[in-house]
C-alpha cells in the first residue's frame, strides 16, 4: 500500500550531510571526463543520464499526480523526430532544433491531455496507449516525413558556436556527457521544485484522491494539464538528446510500447512519487541491462565454473542471452510489484524504519 | 461490390478469432477486475506450441488445439496461482504492471530459445482458398472461423449451464455476495485465468498458418484484445463476440479502402472514440 505523504511531512529544509553529499557526488559528476577517457564508461554514463531523464520527467505526471501514462513514447518520439527532421532535412541545428520539438510536443500533449484526461484508471492507461500506438503507426506511414519503417540517420551534426568561436564540434562523447548530466540535474531540480511548491500540492492533491480534490476546488483539467506538459517537455528533451547522440531513428526505437514501459519501469523499480527514486531506479536498470547486452553476464556465468563456455549451454547463453535484455526489465518488475512496491527507495525505506523501531523498543526494556 | 463483400466476409472471418481473444481478456476481467497486459504474450506462447508440435510431431495446428486447450489452461491457472492472486487487492497501476512484466518475461524467453526469426508453419492448405458464389475464402481462416464458433458455443454452454460456469458469473458479478454463498472465489478465479489463457492460447494455435510467429507478436494483439474488450463493454462475453467481429470487419474493409498501413490506425481511432463517447461499450452493464 502506497504510504499517505502531507505536504506538510515533506523535509525542506536540507542536513548539511545531504548537501556536503549531493555537493561532492555533483562535483565528482563534472570532473569524471577529465579522468575517465574510456568511451564506453562514458556511454553507460550518459544512457545512465539519459534514463534519469525519462523517468523523472515521467515521474511528475505519474509519481506526482498519479497519472499512470504508459504512452510517454509518443513525446520521447516525437522530440526525437522533429530535432532528427529539422537536423537532416533542413539544416537546422539540434540546438534550435530542440524548441521545435518542444513546441511539437506540447501541442500533442494538449491534444492527448483532452482526450486521454476525461478517462481514470485503467481506462487513461489504454487511452495514453492508443494515442502513442497511433503516433508510431503515422511515423511507419508518412514514409515522405519521417522515412517510414528505414528510419532516419544522421549524417552529421553542426558544430556548435557562440559568436563565432566554437564551443564543441560534437566529435568525441564529452559534450554529450555534460549536455545529459545538465539534463538531469535540470530534472531532479524541477521535480523538487514541483514536489515542494503549491503547484505540487496541487498534483498531489489530485493523486491521492480525485474528488476530493476537485471539491477542495483544485481545476483537475488544469492541473493535470500542467503536469503532461511540463512531463512531455522533458521527455521530448531526452529524445531529442537520444536522437542526436546516438544519430539514427526508426519508430521501434523511439516511438514503440516498449519505450513507453521502460520509462515506467524507471520510476516503479526506483520508487514512484520520489526526487531520487528515477535516479535509483537508473542505477539498477542500466548496468544491468548494459551487462546483459554486452554479454557480461554470460562471463560472468563462465567464470564461476557452473557452465563451460564450449557446452551447448554456455555457446546458447553465449550467443542468446544478448538479445534477450529486456527480460531483465520483466523480471524486476514482477520482483519490484510484487515484493517491494514502493521501489527500491521504499523497501530500504521501510527496511530502515524497522531497524529504528526495534532499536527504540531495545532501549525501552534496558 | 464483390470487393467489399469479398473484405467484409474475411473481416468477419478473422474476426472470429479476434473474438476469442477478447473473450478471454474479459473474463479473466470479468472475475478478477485485472486487465492482463500478458494477454497476447500468452497467445504468442500458444503459437509457438503449435509450431512446436507441428515441426516435432508433425501434428496439424488445427487438431493440435486439442493439446494446446489443456496446457494453456494449465498454465494461465499456474499463473494466476503464483502471480495475479498476490495482486487482486493492489492498485489497478500495480495490477498492470506486473501482467506488463509477465508478458516481458514471456516474451523475452521465448526469444531466448527461439531467437527473434520469424518462423511459418506450411501446410498443405495454408495459401489455398474456397471459392463461393464468386467471392474467395482463406481456407485456414475458414477452418478455423468453424472451430472459433464451436469453442464460443460451448463456452456459452458451460458459463449458463453447468455450476462451475454460474459460480464463475457469480464471482464476476458480485466477488463478495459469491463468497457468502459458499462459492470458491480463489479457484474460480484460477478457472477463470486459466480460461482465459486457453483461450488466447486456442486463437494463437487457430491463427499460426496464417501468420509469422515471432516472440514480439504478443504486444500487438494484447492491443487489439483491449480495443475489442472495450468496445464490446469490459466484462461482458457477447460484447467481445460482437467487438471482434467489428474490429475484424474494420480491419479489412480498411485494409481494402485505405491501406493496409493504416488499418491499425482506424482501429486505434475506433478505439479512442469508444472511450470517449460510449465507456461502456456496445454492450456495457450486462456484465457476462
Amino acid at each position: 500500500m502506497r504510504t499517505f505523504r502531507t505536504p506538510c511531512a515533506n523535509n525542506n529544509g536540507f542536513s548539511t550531510v545531504a548537501a556536503v553529499t549531493a555537493l561532492l557526488i555533483l562535483v565528482a559528476l563534472f570532473l569524471f571526463p577529465r579522468f575517465v577517457e574510456s568511451p564506453y564508461t562514458l556511454h553507460i554514463m550518459i544512457l545512465f543520464f539519459l534514463s534519469t531523464i525519462m523517468g523523472g520527467s515521467w515521474n511528475i505526471l505519474g509519481g506526482y499526480t498519479g497519472q499512470y501514462s504508459v504512452g510517454h513514447a509518443a513525446y520521447f518520439g516525437a522530440g526525437a523526430y522533429t530535432t532528427m527532421i529539422l537536423m537532416q532535412y533542413k539544416q537546422v541545428p539540434p540546438w534550435y532544433g530542440i524548441w521545435g520539438g518542444i513546441a511539437i510536443v506540447v501541442v500533442v500533449a494538449l491534444f492527448i491531455g483532452s482526450i486521454c484526461f476525461r478517462l481514470r484508471g485503467p481506462y487513461f492507461v489504454l487511452a495514453s496507449i492508443a494515442v502513442a500506438e497511433i503516433m508510431r503507426l503515422t511515423a511507419m506511414n508518412l514514409k515522405d516525413l519521417t522515412n517510414g519503417a528505414e528510419g532516419i540517420l544522421a549524417t552529421e551534426i553542426p558544430p556548435f558556436t557562440m559568436g563565432g568561436t566554437v564551443i564543441t564540434d560534437f566529435l568525441t562523447k564529452v559534450p554529450f556527457y555534460y549536455i545529459g548530466l545538465v539534463l538531469a540535474i535540470l530534472t531532479i531540480i524541477v521535480t523538487w521544485l514541483v514536489q515542494n511548491s503549491k503547484l505540487g500540492y496541487c498534483f498531489q492533491a489530485i493523486r491521492e484522491d480525485q474528488d476530493a480534490a476537485h471539491s477542495l476546488g483544485i481545476n483537475l483539467t488544469i492541473y493535470k494539464n500542467i503536469a503532461l506538459i511540463i512531463s512531455a517537455v522533458f521527455t521530448s528533451l531526452a529524445g531529442s538528446f537520444y536522437a542526436v547522440y546516438i544519430g539514427f531513428i526508426d519508430p521501434p526505437t523511439v516511438l514503440a510500447l516498449d519505450i513507453s514501459v521502460q520509462i515506467v519501469l524507471i520510476c516503479i523499480i526506483g520508487g514512484i512519487g520520489t526526487i531520487y527514486g528515477p535516479v535509483v531506479g537508473s542505477l539498477v536498470l542500466v548496468p544491468l541491462s548494459e551487462a546483459l547486452r554486452s554479454n557480461l553476464i554470460a562471463q560472468a556465468i563462465f567464470k564461476t565454473g557452473m557452465v563451460s563456455e564450449e557446452s551447448g549451454i554456455g555457446v546458447f547463453l553465449k550467443d542468446h542471452l544478448a538479445h534477450a535484455h529486456a527480460l531483465i526489465y520483466g523480471i524486476l518488475v514482477v520482483i519490484v510489484i510484487l515484493f517491494m512496491p514502493d521501489g527500491v527507495l521504499g523497501f530500504i525505506k521501510k527496511l530502515t524504519a524497522k531497524k529504528a523501531v526495534t532499536g527504540d523498543r531495545l532501549t525501552v526494556t534496558e | 461490390m464483390t470487393v467489399f463483400l469479398q473484405s467484409l466476409i474475411s473481416g468477419i472471418l478473422i474476426g472470429g478469432v479476434y473474438a476469442l481473444i477478447g473473450i478471454g481478456l474479459t473474463i479473466i476481467f470479468g472475475v478478477m477486475r485485472v486487465i492482463n497486459f500478458a494477454h497476447g504474450d500468452i497467445m504468442m506462447i500458444g503459437m509457438y506450441l503449435t509450431y512446436n508440435l507441428f515441426t516435432l510431431a508433425g501434428i496439424d495446428p488445427f487438431v493440435s488445439i486439442l493439446v494446446t486447450i489443456p496446457l494453456m489452461f494449465l498454465f494461465g491457472g499456474f499463473l494466476q496461482k503464483l502471480f495475479i492472486n498476490r495482486v487482486l487487492g493492489a492498485l489497478p497501476q500495480n495490477q498492470i504492471l506486473l501482467t506488463i512484466g509477465l508478458g516481458l518475461i514471456m516474451s523475452n524467453t521465448m526469444m531466448l530459445i527461439y531467437t527473434s526469426d520469424y518462423k511459418i508453419i506450411s501446410t498443405s492448405y495454408s495459401s489455398s482458398s474456397i471459392s463461393v458464389a464468386g467471392i474467395s475464402v482463406s481456407e485456414p481462416l475458414a477452418i478455423s472461423f468453424i472451430i472459433t464458433a464451436a469453442i464460443t458455443a460451448m463456452l456459452y454452454w458451460f458459463l449458463i449451464k453447468t455450476d462451475t460456469g454460474q459460480a464463475i458469473r457469480a464471482t464476476a458479478q458480485d466477488r463478495e455476495a459469491a463468497q457468502l454463498m459458499g462459492i470458491n472465489v480463489k479457484r474460480m478465479s484460477i478457472i477463470a485465468f486459466g480460461l482465459g489463457a486457453s483461450l488466447a492460447g486456442t486463437a494463437g494455435a487457430l491463427i499460426s498458418p496464417t501468420y509469422y510467429i515471432f516472440p514480439q507478436i504478443g504486444s500487438t494483439f494484447t492491443l487489439k484484445a483491449f480495443v475489442i474488450t472495450v468496445l464490446g463493454g469490459m466484462g461482458s462475453i457477447v460484447g467481445a463476440t460482437l467487438g471482434g467481429v467489428v474490429i475484424g470487419i474494420a480491419e479489412s474493409v480498411s485494409a481494402v479502402y485505405i491501406s493496409s498501413g493504416w488499418k491499425d490506425v482506424v482501429v486505434f481511432v475506433l478505439f479512442l472514440l469508444v472511450l470517449l463517447f460510449k465507456p461502456s461499450g456496445l454492450m456495457g452493464k450486462s456484465r457476462m
